[in-house]
């Protein structure tokens, strides 16, 4: 037990202290990135050159001391010097070497151009080929978020349709109650029609039955006396009339 | 500081990612910018120890491969570069031979 804990202690000690030498100079004791003194490298454009090889600093080092043509001056007095003292010696590898160089000069300005074009374009062809994921992804994912947004503008569409379908069933509500109104209206109606009809014919039907009864019973009452008084009235206003006449 | 290590200075919680052509000590005066009086005491400051010949060797390395090397479309200068560079070198080294096939005897 207690060793175990004089183990871990000292390990954490050791860790303390290689961390500290890892740490390394006093200038950067917090730690922390650095971006503006160390910026991430970039992969930059290929140094500018004169003559095929020499840096273009090189003459610009001589530009504000001895003018642009400078450099040419230097270069050419030095070879000059070198040829004349003889330090540099013209054994028969310089002719060799002044054919090769006629012969690079030629090739370099005669196919130098084509086949820096065609490896340009196979440089282009690899990095469009290495990018090409990414940038399908980057078109899939916007596409994506223009459907979403046809989408979003159709759901807004079914909203207003929804609200139509309401108010098209609502108008169907009112149509069906306004038929049932008028169904209830037509019904009562129809029962007081009834009504009025039957009690008309009750009405007539009684004055007729009340009508006969009268003339039968009245017909009835009439005796042949009175019968024989009637035609013997008659007889005598006839004859009453046949004697004005 | 064994073979393959980073040097000692170089910290990449401070550093970002490594970069072989950088100097990640203290960083002096440099040289082209000088008194010439100041040449001797420069060159007294300078960590002459073998490793430290190899770091410079390296760093100048990596400098002229991100230069004129490692960029995206390249001409031939990287290419003319190193056949003028080797031209010299061999020269220089077979210069005790060249030396006896001069013609001229009196300059």
């Amino acid at each position: 037990m207690l060793s175990r804990i004089a183990l871990r202690s000292a390990a954490a000690r050791q860790s303390a202290t290689t961390a500290l030498v890892a740490r390394g100079s006093a200038s950067d004791v917090a730690g922390v990135r650095d971006e503006k003194n160390f910026p991430r490298p970039v992969r930059g454009e290929p140094g500018k050159v004169r003559l095929g090889f020499v840096p273009e600093e090189w003459f610009q080092f001589f530009h504000s001391k001895t003018g642009v043509t400078g450099p040419y001056t230097f270069g050419v007095g030095l070879a000059t010097y070198l040829f004349s003292k003889e330090i540099y010696v013209l054994e028969h590898e310089y002719y060799t070497g002044l054919s090769i160089f006629l012969m690079v000069y030629y090739a370099t300005t005669k196919f130098g151009p084509k086949i820096a074009a065609w490896l340009d374009k196979e440089v282009d062809a690899v990095e469009s080929n290495w990018n090409e994921g990414r940038v399908q992804n980057i078109k899939d994912l916007e596409q994506a978020i223009e459907e979403e947004k046809t989408a979003q503008w159709r759901a807004q569409g079914q909203e207003l349709l929804i609200q139509a379908k309401k108010e098209n069933v609502l108008l169907q509500l009112e149509a069906a109650y306004r038929e049932r109104m008028m169904n209830a209206y037509t019904e009562v109606k129809r029962r007081l029609d009834y009504q009025l009809e039957k009690s008309n014919v009750e009405r007539r039907l009684a004055q007729k039955a009340m009508v006969d009864w009268v003339v039968s019973n009245v017909t009835k009452a009439i005796t042949p006396d009175q019968e024989k008084q009637a035609i013997d009235r008659c007889i005598a206003d006839l004859s009453a009339l046949a004697a004005k006449h | 500081m064994a073979f393959g290590d980073y040097p000692k200075e170089y910290n990449p919680a401070v550093h970002g990612p490594y970069d072989p052509a950088r100097y990640y000590g203290k960083p002096d005066t440099p040289f082209g910018q000088l008194k010439l009086n100041e040449i001797g005491a420069w060159l007294g400051r300078r960590n002459k120890t073998p490793s430290a010949f190899m770091g410079a060797c390296s760093r100048a390395w990596w400098r002229w491969q991100h230069k004129y090397v490692q960029p995206k479309k390249v001409g031939m200068a990287p290419f003319f570069q190193l056949l003028v560079g080797s031209m010299t070198f061999f020269y220089v080294i077979n210069y005790g031979k060249m030396k006896h096939h001069r013609n001229y005897k009196y300059h």
